[in-house]
């Protein structure tokens, strides 16, 4: 076989104690489409930042075209002709689509200024070969999100770039727009340029891919061409483990028990249609769709941290005004998407981050009893599987599946009814992952009405009894049973927008 | 047109500015007679040059998403140094100015360095360093000392027809700096810093190299204003700078640039400092008392940051 365009040899990568990466082998060769699988947190990103010299490996070495690349900074691997589209965009909003592509290899005059005329020119030209219709004096916060991507990519090829790396590049494009991606993609790679192409999405991996490398635990578990694949067989390599001992059972008759929610005509944004949705005692729900298809949104309508107007009724009772503080009261209780901003104070101890919301029995007042906090988070080692030495303990100090447990479990302490879950294990090994699952069963199991948001549609599809799949704002589907599949999600969230709405009311 | 737009990143509320300005322009002529008149609109340009220098640096930096407090400290020892060494001469004045530009540029080359390679905010070493600075002014001279040649400071006093050289100057370096702005590459780095550091590291710019310019621009702007406050007061006063830290902040932020980087430009800024020393001048005229002018400076930055806040949300 021909020599590789860019490729890991042995590379290793630790932080301090942490190995993320253990003695990776991977090679990206021209003409070909390299797809990289690996759950959130398998060491992925970490991959990608080795390969382009933003990170410097703790062992083994990069390689492009044979040569050990010894890159330090992503100027060199730039210049290599290695680009990036980043899954946070890098684009800047500030600054207009011509000068964003160019930026710091800017079109110069005589006089070593910017040459405005040629830079916009220069745009339009890779614009229209890419098949974009941009007007390149544009300035980038006006695009939308696919746009912004285009204009990623543009900037990645604006140089001849051997390999080009995209991280989750169509996780906010609608199916027309991805459709356009592809073709671009299978175009490059015509051309004769290696792809490393970062998705969840197997679909998507198995239709432009022509080889699969998996990443588990820093490590690679898998790799080889796509035809000798199948979904399951990429799925066991991620997990580690059938998919049936990460998910416990699920319910036999979702909707047999009482219900516990009951929302009509709910209006997150009064000009998208209303929601409505039930949610009852004893099920799962999942809540799925793209990013930005409003999912959050509506989840902190229903927890009274958005404003919202329309019924919302709990076990019967209608709540007619909703803020967090009387949702607590009357038992919703919601994990938010991101445990780090909005759910952890990071340098506090664990037990106090357990007893920050209850005061618990026996106190009153406003005084703590010493040793208090630290008694109550006994539970957390006893009941609630946390793995900690000391509670004392800054919760900085805990992996995030340990984290994530210890906020469910201070959830826990308001006996909810109705517990709504926004990406309940992000940034979580699968362990911990699996620890989670079952938990949260249990607690459907005891009665509990749940309702998980993921972007993981491997834990939708594993987890949820029922599924609701949002797009643009509104509630578009509703699956039960066995349509609820990556394909039956997928089909509806990435679905055309319909040009009106409301045809129907 | 609109390339125009582009090139000044002219917004809609420098039109608000614009309708200010007129407004007490129309406000100063009812209060008196000798509010209009060519000896007066001379007097209130005089007064803003060193602001509108100042305020210049400033809005470069915040551009990038930085902030420099060390003006107040910097103007005050740049001052004294520079009417210590100014002397009589042409020779002698030549050197000052070369001296005093060289430690501009030094004072930010360490703002910059401090806060680029030793990652410390820029509010943080700049008021470091500012502190620092008016100590070393005040150990060096506790009262005004020195002086500037005598055809200096007759330059810094003198105008052609109503336009005073030290508005000239201005207006030129304005030009300048937004030039700059438009079709240097360091100018496009300005912004896309001051927009996403991260992403214009990811995109390969040398953020940290472009920091330490910054300040150094932002130094030797302040060095320029030190040679003229000198030049005015014929002595270089140990105190020169003093509130010129917060002073400097005032225009840049009425004139619609975002404190957070990235957005604005050089154009709000002049327009805002024009509306600042109207005010003022205005407010002297009806014998308020200057208290009253930094209420009135401190509701002007309020009301405007609000305004911004509200448009971003929408």
């Amino acid at each position: 076989m021909t020599q590789p365009f860019l490729a890991a040899r042995s590379l290793s990568k630790s932080f301090g104690p942490n190995e993320v990466l253990k003695g990776i082998e991977f090679e990206v060769h021209g003409g070909h489409a390299v797809a990289l699988c690996g759950e959130n947190g398998a060491g992925k990103s970490t991959l990608i930042k080795l390969l382009t010299g933003l990170y410097t490996p703790t062992g083994g070495h990069v390689e492009f075209q044979g040569q050990p690349a010894g890159w330090t900074d992503p100027r060199q691997s730039l210049a290599a002709g290695i680009a990036v589209v980043h899954q946070e965009f890098s684009v800047l909003g500030a600054l207009s689509i011509a000068e964003n592509i160019y930026l710091g290899a800017e079109p110069r005059t005589r006089l070593g200024l910017i040459d405005r005329k040629a830079l916009n020119r220069n745009a339009q030209v890779l614009l229209q070969d890419l098949g974009i219709t941009l007007n390149p004096d544009d300035l980038v916060e006006n695009l939308s999100v696919a746009d912004k991507q285009m204009v990623e990519i543009a900037k990645a090829l604006r140089s001849e770039a051997k390999v080009l790396i995209l991280d989750e590049p169509t996780a906010v494009l609608s199916q027309n727009e991805t459709r356009h991606l592809f073709r671009i993609i299978n175009d490059l790679r015509e051309r004769g340029m290696g792809l490393v192409y970062v998705s969840h999405r197997l679909d998507e991996i198995f239709e432009i891919c022509t080889d699969i490398t998996v990443i588990k635990d820093g490590v690679v578990t898998s790799k080889g061409p796509t035809s000798e694949y199948t979904h399951d067989s990429v799925i066991a390599a991620m997990v580690g483990r059938e998919l049936g001992d990460l998910f416990p059972h699920k319910s036999a008759d979702p909707t047999a028990g009482e219900k516990v929610l009951k929302v009509r005509n709910l209006f997150v944004t009064p000009d998208l249609p209303p929601a409505n949705l039930d949610v009852h005692a004893g099920e799962i729900v999942g809540l799925a769709g793209l990013v930005g298809s409003g999912r959050t949104e509506l989840a902190l309508a229903l927890y009274g941290a958005a404003s919202a107007t329309g019924e919302v009724a709990l076990m019967g009772e209608p709540m007619p005004y909703r803020d967090p503080a009387g949702c607590i009261e009357a038992g919703i209780l919601m994990l938010t998407e991101s445990r780090k901003d909005d759910g952890l104070f990071l340098n506090t101890s664990v037990a106090r981050n357990f007893a920050a919301t209850t005061p618990g029995h026996g106190v009153h007042h406003s005084a703590i009893p010493p040793g208090h906090e630290d008694r109550r988070a006994a539970i957390l080692k006893e009941r609630r599987g946390v793995v900690v030495d000391h509670v004392g303990l800054p919760i900085s100090a805990l992996s995030g599946g340990n984290q994530q447990k210890v906020l469910i479990a201070r959830l826990l302490e308001n006996r909810p009814k109705l517990l709504i879950l926004d990406e309940p294990t992000r940034g979580v090994d699968v362990g911990a992952k699996a620890e989670i699952y079952k938990t949260l069963r249990e607690l459907a199991d005891e009665g509990m009405a749940l309702l998980v948001i993921s972007s993981e549609l491997i834990e939708i599809v594993g987890l949820c009894d029922r599924v609701y799949v949002m797009r643009d704002g509104e509630i578009a589907s509703e699956l039960r049973g066995s349509e609820i599949s990556e394909e039956g999600i997928i089909t509806v969230a990435a679905a055309e927008t319909s040009t009106h709405h409301g045809v129907a009311a | 047109m609109s390339m125009l737009v582009r090139a000044t990143r002219a917004q809609p509320v420098h039109l608000v500015v614009v309708a200010l300005i007129a407004a007490v322009f129309v406000f100063g002529m009812t209060v008196s007679d000798r509010f209009a008149t060519p000896l007066n609109l001379a007097n209130v340009q005089d007064q803003m040059v060193a602001l509108a220098i100042v305020a210049l640096a400033q809005t470069v930096v915040i551009l990038s998403g930085g902030i420099d407090l060390s003006f107040a400290g910097a103007l005050s020892f740049l001052c004294v140094v520079f009417a210590s060494l100014a002397g009589d001469t042409t020779g002698t004045l030549l050197l000052a100015m070369a001296v005093v530009a060289g430690a501009g540029i030094l004072i930010g080359v360490i703002n910059g360095g401090i806060t680029a390679y030793v990652g410390i905010h820029p509010l943080i070493t700049t008021l470091g360093t500012s502190t620092i600075l008016a100590g070393v002014a005040l150990l060096l001279t506790r009262q005004p000392t020195g002086s500037v040649p005598l055809f200096f400071e007759d330059f810094t006093y003198g105008r052609l027809g109503v336009l005073p050289y030290g508005m000239i100057f201005v207006i030129a370096l304005y030009l300048l700096i937004g030039f700059m702005l438009w079709r240097t590459t360091f100018g496009t780095r300005i912004f896309a810093v001051g927009d996403n550091e991260a992403a214009a590291a990811v995109s390969g710019l040398p953020v940290k190299q472009t920091k330490i310019a910054i300040y150094a621009l932002s130094g030797l702007l302040c060095a320029v204003a030190a040679m003229y406050m000198t030049g005015r007061f014929s002595v270089g006063d140990p105190r020169a700078g003093v509130g010129f830290d917060l002073r400097s902040i005032t225009p840049v932020i009425v004139g619609g640039t975002l404190l957070a980087g990235g957005k604005g430009g050089v154009l709000g800024t002049a327009l805002a400092v024009v509306l600042l020393a109207l005010l003022a001048n205005v407010l002297n005229f009806m014998n308020v008392s200057s208290f009253y002018q930094w209420i009135a400076e401190g509701v002007i930055i309020i009301a405007a940051v609000s305004f911004f806040a509200g448009k971003g949300k929408s």
